[in-house]
């Protein structure tokens, strides 16, 4: 109740005029640079943060927090529209958002994104709104050794993106992890595969590998499909047109993906409270928490069900991360970071007491998030026609556009051309990958998840000096340790059913 | 006639205008009359992302500079240069022709030093260092009320006596610090070795910053985490955070005035190691510059500004060293930390 009347006080000062304004602002801004490749949420905020020295704390805030929400929806247009994962969060979202607007649904995808965005959002900022600074408590449960086990179910998700030759998924995996271990140990400081080079030492930048993998990969097929593309443009006249109409889901549509963003939605709150795993690991995990629910398509070929699942958790994460910054002042992920970077800018402390000693500016803060969400659907739902003209474009001019946004999203991630070489690297690398049939997905994923999950691990035994035990001495951890279990053994047990069902069936 | 008149005055201008550029440009630069004033726009380079310490400390610098007047009205412009750790930005800095060499500074603190002798063959005699502008020592700190994680906090151990932990650990109870990279690390190996434990009986965990390392702390994952003052501030205040050892060879003022110094809770020497902040340049930028800039950034130090929003927000001492001065302590810091850590 009282955080209740917190949460009013807080809206008196989300709706002044001049924040309503900023976070309208924010939330165009968020849209437009989510929805560039490279550009996500942490380049976003580190770009606009030196903007907002001017303005009074809350009102900055409410701006960069605007921005970053209004980033994960961004991040999953051009995934659907362009197969390019505007964000790392939104590598889960291509996988069936690309395939459905392939299928001729793209008004269909965008719009499932959105709701769901807009829904798990919701979840996550409603859960904020009620625990606040008890969240972040729940977040401190968990240990080196809980959170090793989280990045393993994490990981499970990359089994379902191999694809029909496990050999070349596995491959494909091991390439990630190895790729992910270039650069500085982060435990010894020790330099790994770096060959002499200043550059490797500090690792393969996240953004411009991503970048390179899908979307200049993209770009190298889109050259090869040219002709192809031209002949069929030649032959049918017919050119789409949607309206927002005809990109609203059905009754039976929205039954489908209720369940899924319901899911996610709390999961990803959950995993976005967690130190340490932002969006990017909330998509993952409830995309493959999806995997493990009946969808009426198969996962990874268009699937409501699966965009609806990874974009719903991606959102909820972002609103969870704000539980640990505003509570304890601890950046849940890199954006959060750059956030907590601009508090100390702005004369804030954060820390324990932010709650106490500035409670205007933080539940200013958490009722702009409402009203950003909010706002954030709004735009998205109007942009969604403009957004399918883009599918239209003749291939002959988005080769050189789409180009050029990954030059420029790669180049911003350290202001240095080092990014674009590994971006066009890993784009021809990704490409050549692809053409033999390696999924580049696992990879990502890998990429992502792998460093994450050393670091705990090597934490994890640090602690125990080497004993398996600390994996299994908490009520905790063993209920973690068996949704793994469940998770990797379920298809093991399942096939040997089978196979004794078959025997069993087979003399009769 | 008129249009004569107007062509004549506008001549008349344009060589005017040509005269004071010729001007200007002579008045710049290192010239042969010794002073040195800018010209043009300056970047100072830093080698962290936006939003960190470094960060903060360059733009806060910079701002006052500007805002005194102190930079002959231009602009500083602060660049992040975060490829390869950082190395890269530096090694540009290191490598700089003479010339724009003038324009370049570059913030370089104890935590880029080290990690810089240990991977690069870049040394601290390939720049000049410009100034040492603050000193921040560090303390032990534990979480006293978090959740039993730990081996020494499961055997019952008394996480605010470090005195307590160090016998235990040579009891063969495993106890674990956490801390951020570079000079944490620094610390921690002089404090084991001072107090005789081997890395067996008392580990160290890294992490990525301070803040995740009182994360740690607060979560019961180490028993003690090293911090300096600023960044734990906020956490001994409400009460989160027990202020357990200073490192440092006098106790600490203030709400960190209980934590003893380690002569105090034993027979051992106290163990301090100074974390600090500078400014240096290009080891080809002219002597005039060198005394422009180190000269400014003394004024600087002596701002108001400086003191209330930097020193006092941050809990920083306030040690300028101009050129001279810094240049022998960081080689002589240098010296040591290769020495200690058997680099050639």
């Amino acid at each position: 109740m009282e955080n209740f009347a917190s949460l009013l006080a807080g809206f008196q000062v989300a709706l002044a005029p001049e924040n309503i304004g900023v976070c309208l602002l924010g939330a165009v801004l968020g849209l437009v640079v989510g929805a560039m490749p490279g550009i996500g949420s942490l380049a976003g905020c580190a770009l606009l943060l030196p903007l907002t020295y001017k303005f009074n704390p809350t009102t900055a805030i409410i701006m960069l927090g605007a921005l970053y929400y209004a980033n994960m929806y961004g991040g999953s247009f051009s995934a659907i529209l362009l197969n390019i994962p505007g964000d790392s969060p939104a590598i889960t979202t291509a996988l069936d958002g690309y395939p459905m607007a392939r299928k001729g649904r793209p008004g269909q995808a965008l719009m499932t994104a959105n709701l769901s965005s807009f829904i798990g959002g919701t979840i996550g900022i409603l859960i904020l709104t009620l625990t606040a600074s008890g969240l972040a408590t729940i977040g401190l449960m968990f240990g080196y050794a809980e959170m090793t086990i989280i990045l393993l179910i994490a990981m499970t998700s990359i089994s379902w993106l191999i694809g029909e030759n496990p050999i070349k998924g596995i491959v494909i995996t091991m390439l990630g992890i190895l790729v992910a271990s270039i650069g500085m140990d982060t435990l010894s400081g020790a330099p790994r595969y770096e060959f002499g080079n200043m550059y490797l030492l500090g690792g393969i930048p996240f953004t411009p590998f991503i970048i390179g993998c899908v979307g200049f990969a993209q770009v190298i097929k889109l050259i090869n499909e040219r002709e192809a593309d031209e002949k069929k443009r030649a032959s049918d006249d017919s050119k789409q047109k949607l309206s927002i109409k005809q990109s609203m889901l059905t009754g039976h549509d929205f039954k489908r993906i209720l369940p899924p963003v319901l899911r996610s939605g709390f999961v990803g709150t959950f995993v976005g409270v967690l130190p340490g795993s932002g969006a990017t690991t909330g998509s993952m995990v409830g995309y493959a928490m999806q995997k493990k629910f009946k969808s009426e398509e198969p996962m990874g070929t268009g699937a409501m069900e699966g965009i609806a699942a990874s974009e719903a958790a991606n959102n909820a994460a972002a609103a969870g991360a704000f539980a640990p910054l505003l509570a304890l002042g601890i950046p849940g992920s890199g954006t959060g970071a750059v956030l907590l970077g601009g508090l100390m800018m702005w004369g804030l402390n954060p820390g324990p007491l932010l709650f106490d000693t500035n409670p205007d500016f933080c539940w200013g803060l958490i009722s702009s998030m409402y009203v950003a969400n909010i706002f954030t659907l709004m735009v998205a739902i109007l942009v969604i026609p403009f957004l399918i003209k883009i599918l239209s474009v003749p291939v002959k001019y988005m080769i050189p556009i789409i180009t050029c946004v990954c030059i420029v999203g790669a180049y911003s991630t350290s202001n240095s051309m080092y990014g674009v070489i590994v971006m066009f690297v890993s784009g021809i690398v990704g490409y050549l990958l692809d053409k033999n049939g390696f999924p580049t997905a696992p990879m990502l994923l890998a990429f992502v998840l792998a460093p994450m999950l050393e670091e705990n691990m090597r934490k994890a035994f640090i602690a125990s000096r080497g004993s398996l035990g600390i994996f299994a001495d908490s009520p905790l951890k063993l209920v973690l340790l068996a949704v793994f279990l469940v998770l990797v053994l379920t298809p093991t047990v399942k096939a040997v059913r089978k196979k004794l069902g078959a025997k069993e069936k087979t003399p009769v | 006639m008129k249009k004569l008149m107007a062509l004549t005055l506008a001549a008349l201008m344009l060589l005017a205008l040509a005269a004071c550029g010729g001007n200007s440009g002579n008045s710049g630069g290192s010239g042969d009359s010794g002073a040195f004033t800018p010209t043009k726009t300056v970047t100072w380079t830093c080698t962290s992302s936006a939003g960190g310490g470094s960060d903060i400390f360059s733009r806060k610098i910079s701002e006052i500079m500007t805002n005194e007047g102190m930079v002959n009205g231009q602009t500083i412009v602060v660049s992040n240069e975060t490829d390869g750790a950082g190395e890269i930005g530096r090694n540009k800095i290191a490598t700089m022709k003479a010339g724009d060499a003038d324009y370049n500074l570059l913030t370089f603190n104890s935590g880029d030093l080290m990690p810089m002798v240990q991977n690069t063959k870049n040394r601290a005699s390939n720049f000049r260092i410009l100034a040492i502008m603050a000193v921040d020592k560090q303390l032990l700190f534990s979480c006293p009320g978090s959740d039993s994680k730990t081996d020494y906090a499961k055997a019952g151990g008394d996480q605010n006596d470090f005195a307590a932990a160090i016998e235990a650990a040579k009891n063969g109870t495993f106890v674990v610090i956490g801390g951020s990279k570079g000079d944490d690390i620094t610390t921690y190996n002089k404090l084991l070795a001072e107090v005789g434990l081997t890395d067996a009986q008392m580990s160290y965990i890294t992490y990525d910053s301070t803040s995740d390392a009182i994360t740690a702390a607060l979560g019961g994952n180490v028993d003690f985490v090293i911090s300096k003052p600023a960044a734990a501030s906020q956490y001994v205040e409400s009460g989160d955070l027990n202020p357990v050892l200073a490192l440092s060879t006098e106790r600490y003022s203030g709400n960190l005035a209980d934590a003893p110094t380690l002569s105090e809770i034993g027979d051992y020497e106290n163990v301090e190691v100074p974390v600090w902040r500078g400014v240096a340049a290009p080891a080809s930028m002219s002597d005039a510059a060198v005394a422009f800039w180190s000269d400014a950034l003394g004024k600087v130090s002596a701002t108001d500004a400086w003191h209330k929003e930097y020193l006092e927000t941050n809990q920083l001492l306030d040690q300028y060293m101009d050129t001279a001065a810094a240049t022998t302590y960081v080689t002589d810091y240098e010296a040591d930390y290769m020495a200690e850590n058997g680099i050639s």
